[in-house]
């Protein structure tokens, strides 16, 4: 415990189990992330048969775009539940950008150092403000930007013909395909370093009992 | 349609009989005109040309008697040969001359037959002076005219005499076997194809037109689009970027031909100057003449663009067969290709022969070879925009930057854990 924590009262108890991942979050993170392995391993099949040879080209594709619809439909789980909850403000931009990138680097040296040190987390967690910097702007590029041009791109695809003037608009299929390919090498890149980051909570399993229990573990 | 076709024929044969000097003399108790000319011409006659050659003018009389021009006569079409005038002493430069010369005759009666021939690839190529492009006489003889029923053969004539090996796929495919079997397709009495349904008699239009014969397929398999829909992804997009044959003649070399094309008109960019047009801009930007790499292919693209012919150029992709000739090895449907992998991996059969074709006035596609590179490069994002093959013509940066981000992705625990290690060991020395 911090000596700022232990001097100021009104800082909430360390041991106080704060509800911090509600049922419909939780739901739409797990289904969202066996959408995503499964998105993932199937468009690594679609894109190398010639090298890998878990399913064939076409039940790939067919796994790849059912699982598309699945997680498309899971985003507006997740978008709903925050349009209309108190904790919309976990994803609300900082106004304050100078601040904000202060928070950020401050984050980023705990990760570097004050990790290792046993250092308090520069960021105190709260219903509303669950997201320290570093992963706020993730969350926020993930959620609103890879995602839905994830999405786009994929329906292109899917439906070349009922898409044809949107593709022919933004520069023709590879352009689409270019981009669908950017973003998922972007996912691959954000999944393997969330599922590590997962592991750097107070215990190593911490932060994964804390997103199927709701509750945040102690620190 | 027809019965007004076989009246109007046999309005024509009655005018000509009536013009034919040889119903006159007819009348008056005369010989037979005809007999009159193969008197002479049934004879090994010759005629030395002016290029050295020798024209043969002798006539079959056989062929000629049961041909259907034996109701006009000689003179029906030699209009010019009249009693007491035979135009045996005028000179005749060259064969091909007077055949052409005399193609014209045809049109006095078939003018429709004639403007048709006119509009197709062949009239085009006898324009461009090429000397085997067929005229009338080539395909219907110059006396040995048959009627329509007999230029519906197995044999494939006339179109077998020129284009044999074409023909020969044919005979083996599954049209020409039906054809030779009595039409037995699927069990069921199917009238099979011959060259001129696929390709017409007369207005015979360029294969290469991609729309042309996909369209000539759907016209009897009608059912095809509504049946590759139910089991093909994007079913309407790969019936018009794949050819038919490139599935459904499975053993044939495949390539993949990138057509110019303006997006803003949607047609295929025609080159207006003749061949020589995009030959001398490929010289300029293909220098060495190893066919065009990506960078060479976007700035011919580019160029397009800029020059005024066309505002929005690009390169339309599709996957055909390689020839002619394996573009009529149609096999039968169980055995057309139907397994994705065929096509959509890396290294497949299609995509290891590139072409870039600029469409000629006449439809014709003039090609020019390009390195198979041009459809993995970053470059043909902007280049070949429009075409794309998942898994077949991946772009390999991206596989470079995949490879990146995994092992910056395994990078990141790693380091922060040998991070942590060192931190740690480091603190226990202090301490």
């Amino acid at each position: 415990m911090t000596t700022t924590a232990m001097n100021n009262p009104t800082q909430p108890r360390q041991h106080a189990k704060v509800y911090l991942h509600p049922l419909p979050v939780r739901l739409w993170h797990w289904l969202n992330a066996l959408g995503f392995v499964l998105l993932i391993v199937t468009g690594v099949q679609i894109r190398y048969v010639d090298l890998f040879g878990l399913m064939s080209f076409e039940a790939a594709v067919r796994l790849h775009n059912w699982t598309g619809f699945a997680v498309i439909a899971n985003w507006f789980l997740w978008f709903i539940y925050y349009l209309f909850s108190e904790r919309v403000t976990n994803y609300h931009p900082d106004l304050d950008p100078v601040s904000f990138f202060q928070r950020y680097f401050r984050q980023a040296g705990y990760y570097s150092w004050g990790y290792f040190q046993g250092e308090e987390r520069p960021h105190k967690v709260q219903p509303q403000d669950k997201f320290n910097p570093m992963q706020k702007l993730t969350y926020q590029f993930v959620m609103f930007i890879s995602a839905p041009v994830t999405f786009l791109t994929g329906l292109m695809m899917w439906d070349v013909e009922r898409f044809g003037g949107l593709i022919s608009m933004v520069g023709g299929i590879r352009v689409v395909n270019t981009v669908h390919v950017l973003m998922f090498i972007l996912f691959v890149m954000f999944i393997t370093t969330h599922v590590y980051m997962g592991f750097l909570g107070k215990k190593p399993s911490s932060h994964y009992k804390e997103m199927i229990t709701g509750y945040e573990e102690p620190h | 349609m027809k019965t007004r076709n076989v009246l109007g024929s046999l309005l024509v044969a009655i005018a000509l009989l009536a013009m034919a000097p040889g119903a006159a003399m007819a009348g008056t108790g005369d010989v037979d005109p005809d007999a009159k000319c193969l008197k002479c011409h049934s004879k090994n006659m010759k005629k030395k040309l002016e290029d050295g050659e020798t024209l043969s003018l002798h006539v079959d009389a056989d062929p000629f008697s049961t041909s259907v021009h034996r109701v006009i006569g000689c003179t029906g079409c030699h209009r010019d040969v009249t009693k007491g005038k035979h135009p045996s002493r005028e000179p005749i430069s060259s064969h091909r001359d007077y055949t052409l010369e005399r193609n014209d005759t045809c049109r006095q009666c078939h003018a429709a037959k004639y403007t048709a021939y006119k509009g197709s690839v062949h009239a085009s190529l006898v324009a461009e002076g090429n000397d085997k492009a067929p005229v009338c006489s080539d395909c219907h003889s110059a006396h040995a005219i048959q009627a329509q029923a007999v230029y519906e053969p197995v044999s494939g004539e006339p179109c077998s005499a020129c284009h044999e090996a074409i023909y020969d796929a044919y005979a083996q495919s599954v049209h020409g076997l039906a054809r030779t079997n009595g039409n037995v397709i699927r069990e069921a009495h199917i009238k099979a194809p011959i060259c001129a349904d696929c390709h017409r008699a007369h207005d015979i239009t360029a294969v290469a037109s991609n729309s042309y014969l996909k369209n000539t397929c759907l016209d009897c398999h009608d059912g095809a689009a509504v049946a590759h829909e139910k089991w093909l992804p994007n079913a309407s997009m790969h019936l018009s970027s794949v050819a038919c044959a490139a599935c459904h003649s499975p053993m044939a070399d495949r390539r993949v031909d990138l057509q110019l094309y303006d997006n803003l008109k949607q047609v295929p960019v025609v080159q207006q100057d003749g061949e020589g047009e995009y030959q001398a801009r490929l010289d300029e930007i293909d220098a060495t003449g190893d066919g065009l790499d990506s960078v060479e292919l976007w700035k011919l693209v580019r160029q397009g663009s800029r020059q005024g012919q066309a505002t929005d150029v690009t390169l339309r992709g599709r996957m055909e067969v390689s020839t002619g000739v394996e573009a009529h090895r149609l096999a039968p449907r169980s055995e057309a290709v139907r397994s994705c992998d065929s096509c959509h991996q890396g290294g497949a059969n299609g995509f290891q022969n590139v072409t870039v074709s600029i469409t000629t006035p006449d439809g014709r596609k003039q090609r020019f070879n390009a390195d198979k590179k041009v459809l993995s490069s970053v470059v043909s994002v902007d280049s070949v925009g429009d075409f794309y093959a998942p898994g077949g013509t991946r772009i390999r940066l991206l596989d470079g930057l995949l490879l990146l981000a995994l092992v910056g992705g395994l990078a990141i625990p790693v380091g922060h854990i040998a991070l942590g290690k060192y931190l740690r060991r480091k603190n226990n020395r202090n301490s």
